[in-house]
């Protein structure tokens, strides 16, 4: 019958309200004074009205309309029956809205009564944000949690951090749960942000350590939107289009005619070889402008959802054309969900089946980040000389002679023009869930979810393209190459779980449950390599062109691979959770894991956690007080890492699956024979990485929950490290993957919301401030000398991790212009030496603070969205910068004008070297390109503005909004590079600045 | 009575997946465990195909040519050479070339030990003995081979028996062993008893000049001895190669670098199209051309390394050596002291691995070849005072390469005498990994350095480095110090 209704409803609004109708009319208030704007909605339909200034409303209503439901912000959404009534007078009540449930992954809880350190974000938060991944987005929204985007690829992938590093070699990322499907945490390009519901970060052993061996890192687990029982149809399409460019630098940069100057002096490259005339009249081109573009992106998406009694869908479909500031970057998607709900008559049996498809198109540019001169378009567009013009370009082998690196923007030019490389991928996740009620308080339910991804790369290098032709063997006329490999990635999980739930005694509550889990994973992988392309018939992906392998030579020996990989996990676990009177709460959790990874070591692992609250505000000693909530909160425990390598992308669940062992490989030996030889050295003595967490936390919400938020303090220790431990290279290796030694990180979050301006009709205003501070400290690392350095870093016992080794700059010597160092004596030296004058900085890579803050406002209709995050302590070596001040490379690429103020003449004093100082090499191992990477970004603005209801109204819409975007808008701080986000040391892809303009319709 | 159905069910459930060992037990496809790896003679020819591949002088040849003064920076340098100072002579345990030669020779000896462990559990049949004991014997004389270069590059005296060497391994080690250096003497101890052993197991067809034969355990001895100072042994041997090994005439010479054939060479490492090294990798591992170019071996091919110019200056007209050095398409200005643009207007490429099978700048690695083993002799010669005899030898080798007969130098000193061998050697072995070596063992008893044309080194003033430097030793690299205490507190001296 319900849903007959709705569908009825549905086709009065398609054929203009032509039925049978009747007017009710009324009046909305508080009790004691009308409230404006309100909205009174027919239940079920789209037929809906606001409240007048004086609070009063007139609606028609179908004849055979039951209830109308009315809202109001800051009060609770009533439901009034109209049948046999036109007259209302509808007194709301304040702020009883329901307790939020508190996702915690296996199990659910309501905020008083959650023991545990979680933080929940709601879809507001994530949907019609311009950046196409969904993880880039939660950077600064959670104490604690830090998002670095190591490139601008639309969709890229992120290091994604939770309190601090807590490995060294294996994984440190979390767990991420797509409605109770474990999946790749590297791969969220394929995701649709505007399906998700809400993101919950679990922090503490508590929350994670029910998760046993993938919860080590924390655990985020996503939800996507539902189709709610008994809603009406709602369709909801929103649209967006962008313009990304890039964002400032401060290397100051040379222009055509200064670099040819400063080439002139230096006596290389073509400045040596023209006149000072000739250098005046030379026009440039800046290459940032030819491999960096400024982008147009749009996205679409429409969702559909409605519910009956005892049946609810949620559908979506979304588009997403994105293309990356780079050349050649771009991301293509198309997203379809349809998550369906559904429970019996009774109320005994429930079921849910989530159903994502994700097709997507990426380019992504490869070779970002290398010096490669003839394959990244980043290295063209930072370093070429601006000299070389755009016209010089003719063809790929019009380049082969003369072969200089001065041509270096016209090699990739021609890359740009000659190669391809994409990767279609197909992503499906997929779960079912069912739940039966078999007895009063008990519940067996079981989740069956599959995470599954089909990807194919191509990647074609044209038979006449400057790089084929370069690389091309004497006498080889159709030289390039067409390359495809297929992966495919399959996982599924399968848990099954016992709940209880009892109340006995008026005030105790126990909540008991039993929990098994199984995961299977499968890669496999195979693909081609054929060498040589005909360029008469050649088309990217296509067959037609390759040539066949010949007598003559192996020029054209194609070559096939093909790879298995296979990865199990198997747990059992339990829970029991205590309540006493809504004022104290105990849980326990046991888990025992196996991993396929230590079969032949140390198979299992024991995992457990004790949690515990006392919600203070529930005391009688509380009465009156302004706390609506009050709540100590902590916990100990521990979970585990079994993975050992950070493999990263498809091999997340397969890398390192068996390096217990010895084996030997059979492979390609001397002369391309056929060879046996040895392919791995085992560590038969491999185990969990264990980190134990105690976390003790408050949450607060006062002045009628108007302020909220929570601080915690935590101490995580790992022991048995994951890191690759030095060895002799007697064992044909000199590192071997071992749990060695000990890391604690120890710190604080702190979150804070204040809703300072609260009125319905007016002006509301909110703020924010969430930071963390986290220190990492080695406590044991049992090699001879408690140290590891790896190059210019060291980890070694009571300081931080991968702590920056280096001797330290001095300056630049006034007598002859050679660099200037201090030997471990504190003594000023030219020629340091990289074994024994190297210093400990205290700094590393990793933030101490970190956080964001914003606010957001709103006044009728009209809304304001700012987010702020910052990020401090952070060092890195600017290779690029380093690269701009590099006299040996003068002729080639490209100077910061710095470089005029080389030393030149004894007595001259500067901090820029000689050209020909003898000593530049040696600052390789000092601090001289070592920077502050702190930094303050006003991440992301939002103004907007939603229709008022009775213009909506009018339209036959529900709701309608535009808004303006804005991401990544200034950027504050001391490092002079291109992203001072970026992981990537040198060359890398810089995060865009975006601007986009959106618009939202409901129906 | 329905809830109790639903709990059996349950129950069975649980232990149904608790003994779902298939998740854990899992044996990814392809493994090769090692307890199986070796169990024919078959087996173990397989296993000596993987040790052949190891073995790679590219770290040597780079190091040698930009550490002295083989090469100069050429016009379309990116700062190779002079961004990790090689060029400025900057070497110190971070350096690459400790680091490669170091992990790539214990990498060899690591495998071969393997490869006589393995044979050890295996008895061959009547029929399969003669190959069992040929592959056993290259395997001794691949780990004599490996030991020698660590000798060669990490002591600072190859003279002094006492002086701290590499560290000698006859055995496979655990992973936590950690080892102090051999001296000189017990290394040179076992790299005799290999070469004995290897002597004894191979057979006698020496025709193969790319795998190890009883001729190269010949050459092996020779150097070795004259390394150490041996000379009277070392003439002997040598002088039995040079019979063998006859240089040849100006055309088979030139074709024998173009991989043509290989008439003077004793033992060469093969490299060919689809191998493990064929790829452009210019810091070694690659093709060994890709150590000077990035393409190939023209002017166009982008030779980011020139030759030195003080080479250059060696080099005669009529002398195929320089056909072979040097490459065609190369720009000689005469006047170049004078030249108004050095760096473009002197372009001087290197030809000598100018490619083969098609493939440029891939070559075959020349590692014992006849005229080392006409220098070893002429230098036992100068080590007894037959400065005449050094004369002749010398003319013989300018004569074969000039294609006409050639004068003979007159040398009045021992000084002079291994002073004209370093010449003819800096010439005849250039680009082959020798100079550093050479320097360190005559340097000093020739009067010769490190020679650099004054415009080479205007770029970082790096013209001269003593043939008695410290850094005519390598130092133990990072990589073995970090894992590897011991041998921490035996760094050698200035580094």
């Amino acid at each position: 019958m319900k849903q007959f209704l709705i569908l009825m409803s549905l086709m009065f609004f398609a054929i203009g309200l032509s039925y049978g109708q009747r007017t009710i009319t009324g009046t909305v208030s508080d009790g004691t004074e009308t409230l404006i704007g309100a909205n009174v909605l027919v239940k079920g339909t789209t037929i809906g009205v606001a409240t007048d200034f004086d609070g009063k409303f007139s609606l028609e209503v179908p004849d055979d309309a039951q209830f109308i439901e009315i809202s109001y912000t800051g009060y609770s959404t009533q439901e009034v029956d109209i049948t046999g009534q036109s007259e209302f007078n509808i007194v709301m009540q304040e702020g009883e809205t329901l307790q939020e449930a508190v996702v915690l992954g296996y199990r659910s809880s309501t905020k008083p009564k959650s023991n545990v350190a979680v933080k929940t974000l709601s879809s507001s938060t994530i949907q019609d944000r311009p950046n196409p991944s969904v993880v880039q987005t939660l950077q600064g929204q959670v104490a604690g949690l830090n998002i670095v985007t190591s490139s601008g690829q639309p969709g890229g992938n992120s290091e994604i951090i939770l309190r601090g590093v807590n490995s060294i070699g294996g994984n440190v990322e979390p767990l991420f749960i797509i409605d109770g499907v474990p999946v790749d945490e590297d791969n969220f390009r394929s995701i649709n942000q505007n399906e998700i519901e809400s993101v919950t970060v679990l922090k503490d052993a508590g929350a994670t350590a029910i998760y046993g061996n993938r919860g080590a890192n924390g655990v985020i687990v996503i939800k996507t939107k539902n189709g709610g029982y008994n809603s009406g149809l709602k369709i909801r399409y929103s649209g967006q289009v962008s313009r990304s460019s890039r964002q400032a630098i401060d290397y100051d940069l040379m222009d055509a005619q200064e670099q040819l100057r400063l080439e002139a002096k230096y006596g290389s490259g073509r400045g040596s070889t023209i006149s000072e005339d000739s250098i005046g009249r030379v026009q440039g081109t800046d290459w940032l402008d030819v491999f960096l573009r400024d982008p147009i992106t749009h996205s679409h998406n429409l969702a559909l959802s409605f519910g009956g009694e005892n049946f609810n869908v949620y559908s979506n479909f979304g588009y997403l054309d994105s293309e990356g500031i780079l050349i050649d970057s771009k991301l293509e998607r198309y997203n379809w969900r349809t998550n369906l709900t559904g429970k019996s008559a009774d109320e005994k049996f429930s079921y849910g089946t989530n159903i994502s498809l994700n097709y997507s198109k990426n380019n992504e540019p490869n070779s970002v980040g290398s010096s490669a001169i003839n394959r990244n378009y980043v290295l063209g567009a930072f370093q070429s000389v601006p000299y070389i013009s755009l016209d010089e370009y003719v063809d790929g082998a019009g380049l082969l002679s003369p072969l200089t690196f001065a041509n270096t923007p016209l090699f990739l030019w021609d890359r740009v023009q000659t190669y391809t490389r994409f990767e279609n991928e197909l992503k499906a996740i997929l779960s079912i869930d069912a739940s039966y009620k078999i007895a009063e308080g008990l519940t067996f339910s079981s989740t069956l979810g599959g995470d599954f991804t089909d990807q194919n790369l191509t990647r074609a290098e044209g038979p006449e393209s400057f790089n084929a032709l370069l690389f091309a063997e004497t006498g080889n006329t159709t030289p390039g190459f067409q390359d495809q490999a297929n992966t495919r990635v399959f996982s599924y999980n399968w848990l099954n779980s016992l709940n209880y739930t009892k109340q006995f005694g008026g005030a105790h509550t126990i909540d008991v449950g039993l929990y098994t889990e199984y995961f299977r994973a499968f890669y496999d992988r195979f693909g081609y390599r054929n060498e040589g392309l005909d360029p008469r018939t050649f088309y990217p992906g296509d067959g037609s062109g390759f040539i066949d392998d010949n007598s003559d030579n192996d020029f054209f020996a194609d070559q096939a691979n093909a790879n298995i990989l296979k990865a199990g996990l198997f747990s059992y676990f339990g829970s029991l959770d205590y309540d006493y009177g809504n004022k104290y709460g105990i849980g326990f959790t046991l888990r025992r894991d196996a991993s396929y990874r230590f079969a032949s070591s140390n198979k299992w692992g024991t995992f457990y956690a004790v949690s515990a609250r006392w919600n203070i505000n529930e005391e009688s000693f509380m009465e009156g007080s302004p706390f609506n909530l009050l709540k100590l909160r902590a916990s100990y425990g521990t979970t585990g890492n079994q993975r050992i390598v950070d493999s990263g992308g498809f091999l997340n669940y397969f890398g390192g699956g068996d390096l217990t062992e010895n084996f030997f490989a059979t492979s390609s030996g001397y002369g391309g024979s056929n060879s046996i030889g040895l392919s791995q050295i085992g560590n038969s003595t491999l185990k969990w990485e264990t980190v134990n967490q105690v976390n003790v936390g408050l949450d607060f919400e006062l002045l009628s929950n108007r302020l909220r938020g929570a601080v915690d303090v935590y101490q995580k220790t790992t022991e048995d490290l994951f890191q690759g431990r030095p060895i002799s290279a007697v064992n044909a290796t000199t590192l071997i993957n071992a749990n060695t030694g000990s890391l604690r990180n120890r710190g604080f979050d702190f979150d804070i919301s204040y809703d300072f301006l609260v009125n319905p009709n007016g002006l509301n205003m909110r703020a924010y401030f969430n930071t963390n501070f986290n220190k990492q400290e080695i406590i044991d690392l049992p090699t001879p000398d408690g140290t590891i350095q790896s190059g210019n870093v060291i980890t070694r016992e009571g300081s931080i991790l991968r702590e920056y080794y280096v001797y330290q700059y001095a300056g630049v010597n006034p007598a002859n212009g050679n660099l200037l160092f201090l030997d471990a004596n504190g003594d000023i030296t030219e020629n340091p030496s990289p074994d024994t004058d190297r210093v400990y900085t205290d700094k590393n890579r990793y933030a101490d603070y970190q956080g964001g803050f914003g606010m957001f406002a709103d006044y009728k209709g009209i809304f304001l969205d700012l987010s702020f995050n910052y990020v401090t302590g952070v060092y890195k070596f600017d290779f690029d910068l380093a690269g701009a001040m590099d006299p040996t490379n003068i002729g080639q690429f490209r100077h910061s004008r710095d470089m005029l103020k080389a030393w030149e003449n004894p007595g001259d004093v500067t901090n820029v070297a000689s050209l020909n100082a003898t000593n530049l090499a040696l600052d390789s191992s000092s601090d001289r390109w070592l920077m502050n990477a702190s930094y303050l970004r006003l991440r992301f603005i939002r103004l907007g503005y939603n229709f008022s209801p009775t213009i909506v109204n009018k339209l036959g819409v529900s709701n309608l909004g535009v808004y303006f975007n804005a991401e990544n808008v200034v950027t504050w701080t001391p490092w002079r590079g291109y992203d001072v986000e970026t992981t990537e040391t040198q060359r890398g892809y810089p995060a865009p600045r975006t601007l986009s303009l959106g618009l939202d319709i409901e129906f | 009575m329905k809830l109790k159905t639903y709990i059996y069910t349950l129950i069975l459930l649980f232990v149904g997946l608790s003994s779902c060992n298939d998740a854990i037990e899992i044996t990814q496809p392809g493994r090769l465990s090692a307890d199986k790896a070796f169990q024919s003679v078959e087996d173990l020819k397989l296993g000596l195909f993987s040790a052949y591949d190891i073995p790679d002088v590219t770290h040597e040849i780079t190091f040698a040519s930009t550490f002295t003064d083989e090469i100069s920076i050429g016009f379309d340098n990116g700062g190779q050479g002079l961004g990790d100072g090689r060029y400025g002579f900057i070497l110190n345990s971070t350096s690459t070339a400790p680091a490669n030669i170091w992990i790539n020779n214990y990498a060899l000896i690591n495998s071969v030990n393997r490869l006589i462990e393995g044979a050890d559990l295996i008895t061959p049949t009547a029929s399969e003995q003669a190959e069992y004991d040929n592959i056993l014997g290259q395997a001794y004389a691949l780990r004599a081979y490996a030991h020698f270069q660590l000798f060669s590059y990490f002591t600072t005296d190859y003279t002094d028996g006492t002086a701290l060497s590499a560290i000698a391994l006859d055995y496979v080690p655990t992973i936590d062993q950690e080892l102090g250096r051999s001296t000189n003497a017990e290394v040179v101890a076992q790299i005799t008893a290999d070469l004995n052993q290897a002597n004894s197991l191979m057979n006698d067809d020496t025709s193969d000049p790319f795998f190890l034969n009883k001729d190269v355990v010949m050459a092996m001895r020779a150097r070795l001895a004259a390394y150490t100072g041996d000379y009277a042994a070392a003439k002997t041997l040598a002088n039995d190669l040079l019979t063998k090994y006859p240089l040849t005439d100006q055309t088979t010479y030139l074709e024998m670098f173009d991989d043509e054939n290989q008439a003077e060479c004793i033992f060469l490492l093969q490299r060919t199209i689809g191998d493990d090294h064929d790829t452009q990798a210019t810091g070694g591992g690659g093709w060994v051309g890709a150590l000077y170019a990035f393409v190939n071996a023209t002017i166009t091919g982008s030779p980011y390394f020139e030759m030195g110019r003080a080479l250059f200056n060696e080099l005669q007209d009529g002398d195929i050596r320089y056909n072979v050095l040097v490459d065609d398409t190369s720009l000689i200005d005469s006047e170049y002291p004078n030249s108004s643009n050095f760096k473009d207007n002197d372009v001087l490429v290197i030809s000598k691995y100018s490619g083969s099978e098609g493939q440029p700048l891939m070559n075959d690695l020349k590692v014992f070849r006849s005229a080392e083993m006409l220098f070893l002799v002429a230098e036992a010669e100068a080590d007894a005072g037959n400065f005449s005899e050094v004369a002749r030898l010398l003319a013989m080798l300018r004569t074969a390469r000039f294609g006409s007969d050639q004068p003979e130098l007159t040398l009045n000193s021992q000084a002079e005498a291994f002073g004209a061998i370093l010449d003819e050697r800096r010439i005849e072995l250039a680009f082959e990994g020798h100079r550093w070596k050479d320097l360190k063992r005559l340097g000093i008893r020739a009067g010769r350095s490190v020679n650099r044309d004054p415009l080479d080194c205007a770029v970082n003033g790096a013209c001269n480095i003593a043939s008695d430097d410290y850094r005519f030793t390598l130092p133990i690299p990072l990589a073995e110090m970090n894992g590897n205490s011991v041998i921490r507190e035996q760094q050698n001296p200035g580094y």
